[in-house]
């Protein structure tokens, strides 16, 4: 062995030469990297495809041989977009690949599906006509098609051929109409006729009450004689209401367009289902990039359609930040009150730390069981409770006697209630003690130590605490299927009805709509863009607010320097 | 404010600690037994009474003497003993009496060898807001079976709607014989139309012996009959050959030396019999196909405890697989499922007639002295045992006893199968793949970035993983579910390349790579090691990936077909499922690895520093000081880092019910799923009614999963106590 390999050179670092084991080491590296490049990859799958379901794609029209066994609906043409492509596997010896493609084809209505596979073989032709609009329409998904023209219901067949000079002009302004009507419609029956609903339902209530009450009151009749004047007030002002809203949809039959499918067929649409509308191979750059942020703005503050695989998910992003929120007000007292309690009064002795070991493995308690305890404890027992003192005029359909979204916080405050209580314990503790003993000294009592001096040191860590139990109860789902979320909501749980916060509502939540999208979906296949755009959002918010905890615990760790583990 | 957060304090954590209490308190009732307790007795009109029936709620019992003549008894009120009258078509003498509980029904047999179907109906009404039921009854036409003239000793009646069949034993020259008849109804508007004989069968001459019992099934597609011999004839309607074959010929008491068959009942669904011997002997019998033959046929299937003679009387309970039987004084209620006496005492009389009530809450039971007594009967979980949650039980048509969860069916006669132990099963199956992968990854990640890594890469990997286990489990199931189950489908070679090939390339790029001349090797400074190792694994992958079809045909391939889903059945018997154990454990990996590799890694890199530095000073490589000094030090750590993430395995939920097909079997096969018992809850309990039993039962799973977890935690929290008490002694 020569000097130079025994040691190494001047200004190289690193392992001696022939340190035993070199090799493991690198085994041991690739379990890093391995895990690495797994959530790298998985978070870089969800962002790609998340993001993906916004772009608008060019629709391509493609012709396939004669004696294809691709035809569509014994269409040798039709067209869609490219959802994917990818290397055929063959199971045969040879193993010979062939490229296939997954056309987006649309128009479900017609062709009862939404994906096509082309093997790329088959396809002799392809081009992609500017003409081609894609239509979101209300009912039946997107439909791809070439506008023929513009038919007038009420005259009679005056139409506007697309050929015309102003049609791509009237069309856009069609839509707008529409769309503006469409919004009148929608405040009228769900603002102003829901709020007489309300009203009514509450009158009926009282009515009943009464009936129960009187067995002879004299005073009975005047107050019934009063609410059939209200009702009747209210029904005069329901009819006026639903003549309005049945005027506007009438009008909203008022033209149709006519188009033609890429496959040949033709249809037609009344204009007053069509949402919107773009030409895909239109477009130049910036349209596309503002069609992008059209659609995110649409997913962001629009309520879902078509089985919520079309529209926005704000009911599932409202209602994830209210349970949340509701559950933050829960578990944060109780949580900072019980770490309180165990570190600073508590006798630290052998009950305290089992008490404090038991807290601590509540934690690693699979959050199902907490959604158990939910459904039998608040639910069934505390809301069947509620329900037979309170609002026994109601029974039996359940008020609180149900799931809904103030059961669903406090069984989300019950699972996260450890975490916080371990995490304010952790912050309690590094105070130190030299400030707490300056605090008595001056005279302080003990609570008012704690109050002006040790709370306030402890504040960041508690901080954490809570946004790590947010991020976990807003990240969890498994649970909240027992005690209260749904797949769709008509309201809101807060609105503009009184008592405007309804805790006895059911919600929509991020976690379970993607649950209930991807699996209770009629088409999986044409839902699963809205799905992995969800998942980036629930993602997104659950990394924010574990970045937000784990920066405020680095500083933390570097302003008290306290080895905890 | 002390006062205030002392109360407070405690208070929440006595209510936290309670989730288990409240969870127990939910339980308990399943392990309880049937509660009955004597209610309103009546004194009726001295009879020879043949038949007790009652309705829905056991307000108004029937009752049938040997004479014919119906009456109800008002038990709710003080009507007495009303007679009805169904209006027989003439007068007949009556010889036997045949009653169906659920479908209200009566059969009346006469001397001269005819008999009428009488149906019972029960109306209720209103009077001054309290409900008053009555009871009409409407004898059908009288039709003949088997010999004219001849009087009918026994008689049985099946109605499965469009064909009924009625078998009797007819006493002929002193001698028994077996008819049967199939009925037909015309068919009309108004449902029920007129009822003729279609076809009739002599049985007697494939029988043996003096037939005493007869039994008819609700299918109307079989005949039993019992002789005095102790032996039991079944017979079949073959509806292509339009006749009876008999079947098999079986003796219940088989063994038992001179016991005679002293009753035979079904059992609700009739597929099971109860039988009682002359001895007081009850054993159970179910239709089955024995292994390897190709027949249902009847066998021995449950044991009961002897009463302490033939069974007088018998009553079924149309809820679920009870029945309450009586012999001399001994009243006992028996659940056929969990072999598992209910109830059972000695009452001051002898009971000759008894009826369980559909709602299954009262029973009643008639004295030879007329007298009619009424019980109250409070058993809301008899389906569920010590044995049938945690045990083998014989279920009905299966041919040996399984662990079985199958809680709800099509038809009111599903017998419920409550075992948690497919579920245990199924739970400790996901655990084990995803721990099979996620432990090595952890492991090998905690060791490199607490040994091997430089420092300042240990402040982005740590928060990076802890990122990775905040991802939320219903995102890593839909990806598992909807991504990559398709994907891995036809690329099962290609991952098994993988298990085996990235371990051995990375073994290989560190042989080779210490192997070469140090001015290379002072290219990648220690510490980033892993950095450079990224692409080689994505090559590595890739590599693997792309040869998985070469593997395929070279090793997988069925008649010419390279698919490893097929090849998977032919060569293993075990099913290939999309939705299979190795998905969940790579998905359940994600939720699990940050998890382990946290812990593992806090307690390897709290090793005190003197520890290593002594190792390193005396020459060891940094290896051998990993190896040899650090990870015995902190293996306790290391070994709660794998309790706790066992405990989150156990208790994950929805990549569990989203990547696997749900189905609660036991097996170990790679390529097929399993249900947890986690995602069993989550499946079953927004549907299962409140406080009944399946609700109860799921509330013992979610109590199983908090125990579990819960055990192994503490062990792991108490380990990493030690371990930390250790470090400061150091």
């Amino acid at each position: 062995m020569n000097a130079a390999r025994k040691s190494n050179p001047p200004g190289v670092f690193g392992p001696p030469v022939k340190a035993a084991g070199e090799a493991w080491v690198w085994l041991t590296s690739m379990g890093l990297a391995v895990g690495l490049i797994m959530i790298v990859f998985l978070l870089g799958l969800v962002v790609i495809k998340g993001v993906e379901a916004f772009w608008p794609r060019r629709v391509v029209q493609i012709t396939v041989k004669d004696d294809s066994s691709f035809k569509l609906i014994d269409a040798v043409t039709y067209g869609g977009e490219v959802a994917l492509r990818r290397e055929k596997r063959s199971h045969d010896r040879t193993g010979q690949p062939a490229a296939e493609r997954q056309l987006y084809v649309g128009n479900r209505d017609v062709y009862g599906l939404s994906f096509k596979f082309i093997d790329e073989a088959d396809i002799v032709s392809e081009e992609q006509p500017a003409e081609i609009v894609k239509i979101e329409r209300i009912d039946g998904g997107p439909a791809i098609g070439i506008p023929l023209r513009i038919e007038s219901a009420a005259e009679g067949g005056k139409a506007l051929s697309a050929t015309d000079a102003g049609f791509a002009a009237e069309f856009e302004r069609l839509v707008d109409e529409v769309n503006e009507r469409r919004e009148a419609i929608r405040h009228i029956e769900q603002k102003d006729i829901g709020h007489i609903n309300a009203k009514l339902e509450r009158l009926a209530r009282r009515e009943r009450t009464l009936e129960k009450k009187a067995s002879g009151g004299v005073s009975a009749d005047a107050k019934r004689t009063e609410i059939e004047a209200a009702r009747a007030d209210l029904q005069a002002r329901y009819e006026t209401l639903a003549a309005e809203a049945r005027k506007l949809r009438e009008a909203q039959e008022g033209q149709k367009l006519v188009y033609q499918l890429l496959s040949g067929q033709e249809r037609a649409i009344a204009v007053g289902d069509i949402i919107h509308f773009h030409h895909p191979n239109r477009l130049s750059g910036m349209e596309r990039l503002g069609l992008f942020l059209r659609n995110v703005w649409v997913f962001l503050s629009e309520e879902p359609r078509n089985a919520n695989t079309e529209g926005g998910i704000f009911p599932a992003i409202f209602g994830t930040f209210a349970m949340t929120l509701l559950m933050s007000i829960a578990v944060m007292p109780i949580g900072v009150m019980a770490a309180i309690y165990l570190r600073e009064y508590a006798v630290q002795g052998a009950v305290v730390r089992a008490v404090r070991i038991a807290v601590n493995n509540l934690a690693g308690v699979p959050s199902i069981v907490f959604g158990v305890f939910g459904l039998g404890f608040f639910v069934y027992f505390m809301g069947g409770s509620i329900d037979s003192l309170f609002f026994n005029d109601r029974l039996p359909t359940p008020t609180f006697g149900t799931g809904g979204i103030f059961w669903a916080s406090l069984t989300l405050a019950v699972m996260t209630v450890p975490v916080v209580i371990v995490a304010t314990e952790e912050a309690l503790a590094s105070v130190s003690r030299g400030v707490r003993e300056g605090s008595l000294a001056c005279g302080a009592s003990k609570w008012q130590t704690i109050q002006r001096v040790v709370l306030p040191a402890a504040a960041p860590g508690i901080l954490t605490g809570l946004i790590l139990a947010m991020a976990r109860g807003a990240g969890e789902v498994a649970p909240l299927m027992l005690v209260g979320v749904v797949k769709h909501v008509p309201d809101l749980p807060i609105d503009g009805t009184f008592p405007f916060v309804h805790l006895d509502q059911k919600f929509m939540h991020l976690g379970f709509h993607i649950y209930d999208l991807g699996f209770q979906s009629p088409d999986a296949e044409a839902a699963k863009p809205m799905v992995f755009a969800t998942t980036l959002l629930l993602i997104g918010l659950v990394v924010a607010l574990n970045l937000g905890a784990i920066i405020i615990r680095e500083r933390l760790r570097r302003k008290y320097a306290t080895g905890a583990f | 404010m002390t006062r205030f957060i002392k109360v407070g304090g405690i208070g929440v954590i006595t209510l936290v600690l309670g989730i288990a209490v409240f969870i127990l308190w939910q339980i308990l009732p399943l392990f309880r037994g049937a509660r009955v307790e004597a209610g309103a007795e009546r004194a009726l009109e001295v009879a020879d009474y043949r038949i007790l029936g009652v309705d829905e709620y056991a307000d108004l019992p029937l009752l049938v003497d040997a004479k014919g003549r119906l009456s109800v008894v008002d038990l709710a009120g003080d009507r007495g003993q009303i007679e009805i009258d169904p209006e027989f078509e003439d007068d007949a003498n009556f010889t036997a009496f045949a009653y169906h509980p659920a479908r209200q029904d009566l059969v009346c047999a006469t001397d001269d060898g005819r008999f009428s179907i009488v149906k019972i109906e029960y109306e209720s009404e209103f009077v001054d807001d309290v409900r008053v039921l009555n009871a009409a009854a409407e004898a059908g036409d009288f039709h003949e079976i088997g010999q004219k003239g001849s009087p009918i000793r026994r008689i049985a009646y099946g109605d499965a709607d469009d064909v009924k069949l009625v078998a009797a034993l007819q006493e002929v020259d002193g001698k028994m014989e077996l008819h049967a008849a199939m009925l037909e109804q015309a068919s009309s508007l108004f449902g029920g139309g007129e009822i003729s004989v279609a076809d009739s069968f002599n049985l007697t001459g494939k029988t043996a012996g003096n037939l005493t019992a007869l039994l008819v099934d609700g299918g109307a597609a079989s005949v039993l009959a019992a002789s005095d011999a102790g032996e039991v004839f079944y017979f079949y309607y073959d509806e292509d050959e339009e006749d009876f074959e008999l079947r098999q010929t079986f003796r219940p008491f088989e063994g038992a030396e001179g016991v005679k068959i002293a009753s035979m009942d079904f059992l609700l669904g009739d597929v099971t019999i109860v039988f009682t011997g002359s001895g007081g002997e009850n054993r159970l019998f179910s239709l089955f196909i024995p292994e390897g033959g190709d027949l249902r046929l009847w066998g021995r299937t449950k044991d009961f405890p002897d009463l302490p003679a033939g069974a007088a009387c018998y009553s079924r309970s149309l809820r679920n697989k009870s029945f309450l039987i009586a012999a001399g004084k001994t009243v006992s209620l028996r659940h056929a499922t969990t072999e598992k006496v209910r109830w059972q005492e000695n009452l001051d009389f002898e009971p000759v007639l008894a009826r369980l009530n559909s709602k299954y809450n009262r029973m009643v039971l008639l004295d030879g002295q007329g007298r009619l007594r009424v019980f109250s009967l409070d058993d809301p979980h008899p389906e569920s045992s010590f044995k049938a949650l945690f045990g083998k039980l014989w279920y009905e048509g299966s041919d040996r006893p399984t662990y079985a969860w199958q809680s709800t069916g099509g038809s009111d006669e599903f017998e419920p199968k409550l075992s948690m132990v497919p579920l245990i099963a199924g739970t400790l199956k996901g655990t084990f793949y995803a721990m099979l992968f996620a432990f090595p990854i952890a492991l090998l990640a905690a060791i490199y970035t607490s040994q091997f890594a430089a420092p300042r890469f240990r402040t982005t990997i740590k928060p990076t993983m802890e990122i990775m286990a905040s991802l939320p489990s219903v995102v890593l199931g839909f990806l598992a579910a909807l991504w990559l189950a398709p994907l891995i489908e036809d690329r099962v070679p290609s991952i098994l390349l993988m298990a085996v090939g990235l371990p051995l390339l990375s073994m290989a790029v560190g042989f080779g790579w210490a192997r070469m001349p140090i001015r290379w090797r002072a290219l990648i400074p220690a510490g980033s090691e892993f950095l450079c190792f990224i692409p080689i694994l994505f090559v590595g992958m890739w590599a693997c990936w792309e040869a998985g079809p070469a593997l395929e045909r070279a090793l997988f391939t069925v008649d010419g077909t390279a698919d490893f889903r097929l090849w998977w059945p032919d060569a293993t018997g075990a099913d290939f499922q999309q939705r299979n154990s190795l998905v969940v454990g790579f998905m359940m990996g994600f939720a699990v690895i940050p998890i382990i590799f946290t812990i593992a890694e806090d307690s390897l890199s709290s090793v005190p520093g003197a520890l290593r530095g002594a190792s390193l000073a005396l020459g060891a490589s940094r290896w051998q000081t990993a190896i040899r000094v650090i990870v015995p030090t902190a293996s306790a750590g290391i070994f709660s880092a794998v309790m706790i993430g066992l405990g989150r395995a156990v208790g994950e939920t929805m990549i569990v019910v989203m990547a696997t097909g749900n189905t609660p079997i036991m097996e170990w096969n790679v390529f097929s799923g399993m249900r947890t018992l986690s995602a069993n809850i989550a499946v079953e309990l927004p549907e299962a009614p409140v406080h009944g039993t399946l609700y109860r039962t799921l509330f013992l799973g979610a109590m199983v999963l908090f125990l579990l977890t819960f055990a192994v935690n503490t062990v792991a929290e108490i380990l990493r106590h030690r371990l930390r008490e250790k470090y400061k002694t150091v």
